[in-house]
């Protein structure tokens, strides 16, 4: 008799393992059902291009239900509620699921109130709407100060901050602003970036490119009226455009089903991804509790591990263990990019020399991301 | 001084870099001056992490000590 997989979230991870379950296993096997309240799809690494005037619409978003293969079904709706102890998911219409196995893909959202003055204050490019308005500023302004840098200190795409300072310092030097523009990275901790090897290559391109570099400055609130952003440690900052990363909690539906920590992560096993006490039930991406960046590299691994192994539990077969891998290419402007890569036990990324191959990967992976990441090929 | 009583607790065991520092700050900004933050971290990097964190913020660092791979810091929150 077959098997019924509910995967709650059509993001990456969620796409990912119902496109690799569809092509490993039959529909008299397994049932697949993705569930997502969006119908639109987006590459989000395409947000800091589209805020540089770099990338369009049409180039990083799909409608989500040409994204499947013909044994997923795809359902448009909203989750209200998840009960794992009677194997039951509720959605807004009062319809409910029940399922044999159960996928929490459910991300992160965006959660502007943990910093007060966030919303009217900073501007972000963590949505395609933020990133088009950000878009706007940043093509007209001609001179002030422009502040980038950590908000929320849990966010996606640790990097993403760093890659916005580098190539809106390239875009005000294209438009010829440059030099009447005070451009700023802020960071809460005493340098620009965590792991100290490619933080020195970080900071030496900021020092190059006459990037000022602000640390121990832990955004606390945002006076948007006055355009004034002052830091936990005490001190403040006038700015012309603040660029932050939002704050990011989980889903609504995490917090209320109770099955996540108090920022709505769901806890979850670091190799097998089940949620913790059940066997049933597993998160990936976003969604988990795991103290591992929060990308869509990694969600594509653990897709992959969750797919082999929910595979190998209704063939039979030998299961895998996610070990954490990340992989990141971190765009530094001028057509150079750097990269890292980590896993559990090797969690000291080198400091790779920014370079133009590393540069065409990234690219490269937006053309490939479509048809083969998602599709389940790779 | 060192068997001051937490009153907010950070296990950072096994996540590495920045994170033991990130979930210390992110626990500063919650903070009030008398809290009593203890952040138990594996990464060898967070010694020198906290000590510098302490010194530029004005904060106070009670203890730091580390037993069987595990470093503990005691830092009582001044400057909020």
């Amino acid at each position: 008799m077959e098997k019924r997989v509910l995967i709650l979230g059509g993001g990456d991870g969620g796409t990912i393992l119902a496109n690799r379950l569809a092509r490993r296993l039959g529909p008299d096997e397994l049932s697949i059902e993705v569930i997502d309240k969006e119908g639109t799809h987006w590459y989000q690494p395409g947000f800091l291009f589209s805020a540089v005037g770099e990338a369009e619409r049409e180039e990083i978003s799909l409608c989500r239900v040409a994204l499947y293969k013909e044994n997923v079904k795809f359902t448009q709706a909203e989750v209200t509620k998840i009960d794992l102890d009677d194997r039951k998911v509720s959605l807004k219409d009062g319809s409910e699921r029940s399922y044999d196995y159960l996928v929490i893909a459910t991300g992160s959202t965006l959660y502007y109130d943990d910093i007060p003055g966030f919303k009217g204050g900073a501007d972000h490019f963590w949505s395609f709407g933020a990133s088009m308005r950000l878009r706007k500023k940043l093509m007209s302004i001609k001179s002030g100060r422009v502040l980038v840098g950590v908000g929320g200190l849990t966010y996606k795409c640790p990097v993403a901050p760093l890659e916005m300072v580098f190539l809106a310092d390239e875009l005000f030097r294209r438009r010829g602003v440059r030099d009447s523009i005070e451009l700023v990275y802020l960071s809460p901790m005493g340098r620009a970036y965590g792991p100290h090897l490619l933080n020195k290559l970080v900071e030496e391109e900021m020092a190059k490119r006459g990037i000022e570099l602000v640390t121990y400055f832990t955004v606390d609130e945002i006076d948007g009226k006055n355009r004034k952003v002052m830091s936990a440690e005490g001190d403040s900052l006038d700015y012309d455009i603040l660029i932050l990363s939002p704050p990011h909690r989980g889903s609504e539906v995490i917090i209320n089903s109770g099955i996540g920590d108090d920022e709505g992560w769901v806890p979850v096993d670091k190799h097998f991804l089940t949620v913790k006490g059940y066997d049933d039930a597993f998160a990936i991406g976003d969604a988990t509790a795991l103290p591992i960046p929060k990308t869509g590299v990694v969600a594509h691994f653990q897709a992959a591990t969750l797919a082999n192994n929910i595979a190998a539990d209704i063939r039979g077969g030998i299961k895998e263990t996610f070990d954490g891998q990340s992989f990141c290419l971190i765009e530094m402007g001028e057509s150079r990019a750097s990269a890292q890569v980590s896993n559990y036990r090797y969690n000291i990324p080198p400091g790779l020399i920014p370079n133009w191959l590393f540069h065409a990967m990234k690219m490269a992976f937006t053309k490939m991301y479509w048809k083969y990441i998602l599709t389940g090929l790779m | 001084m060192t068997d001051v009583t937490p009153t907010i607790s950070i296990d950072a065991r096994g996540i590495s870099c920045p994170g033991p520092l990130t979930n210390l700050i992110k626990a500063y900004r919650k903070a009030k001056n008398g809290d009593v933050i203890e952040v138990l971290a594996t990464d060898p990097g967070f010694k020198s992490d906290v000590k510098a964190w302490v010194e530029r913020t004005g904060n106070e660092l009670i203890s730091l000590t580390e037993e069987g791979g595990v470093i503990r810091a005691l830092i009582k929150v001044t400057a909020r």
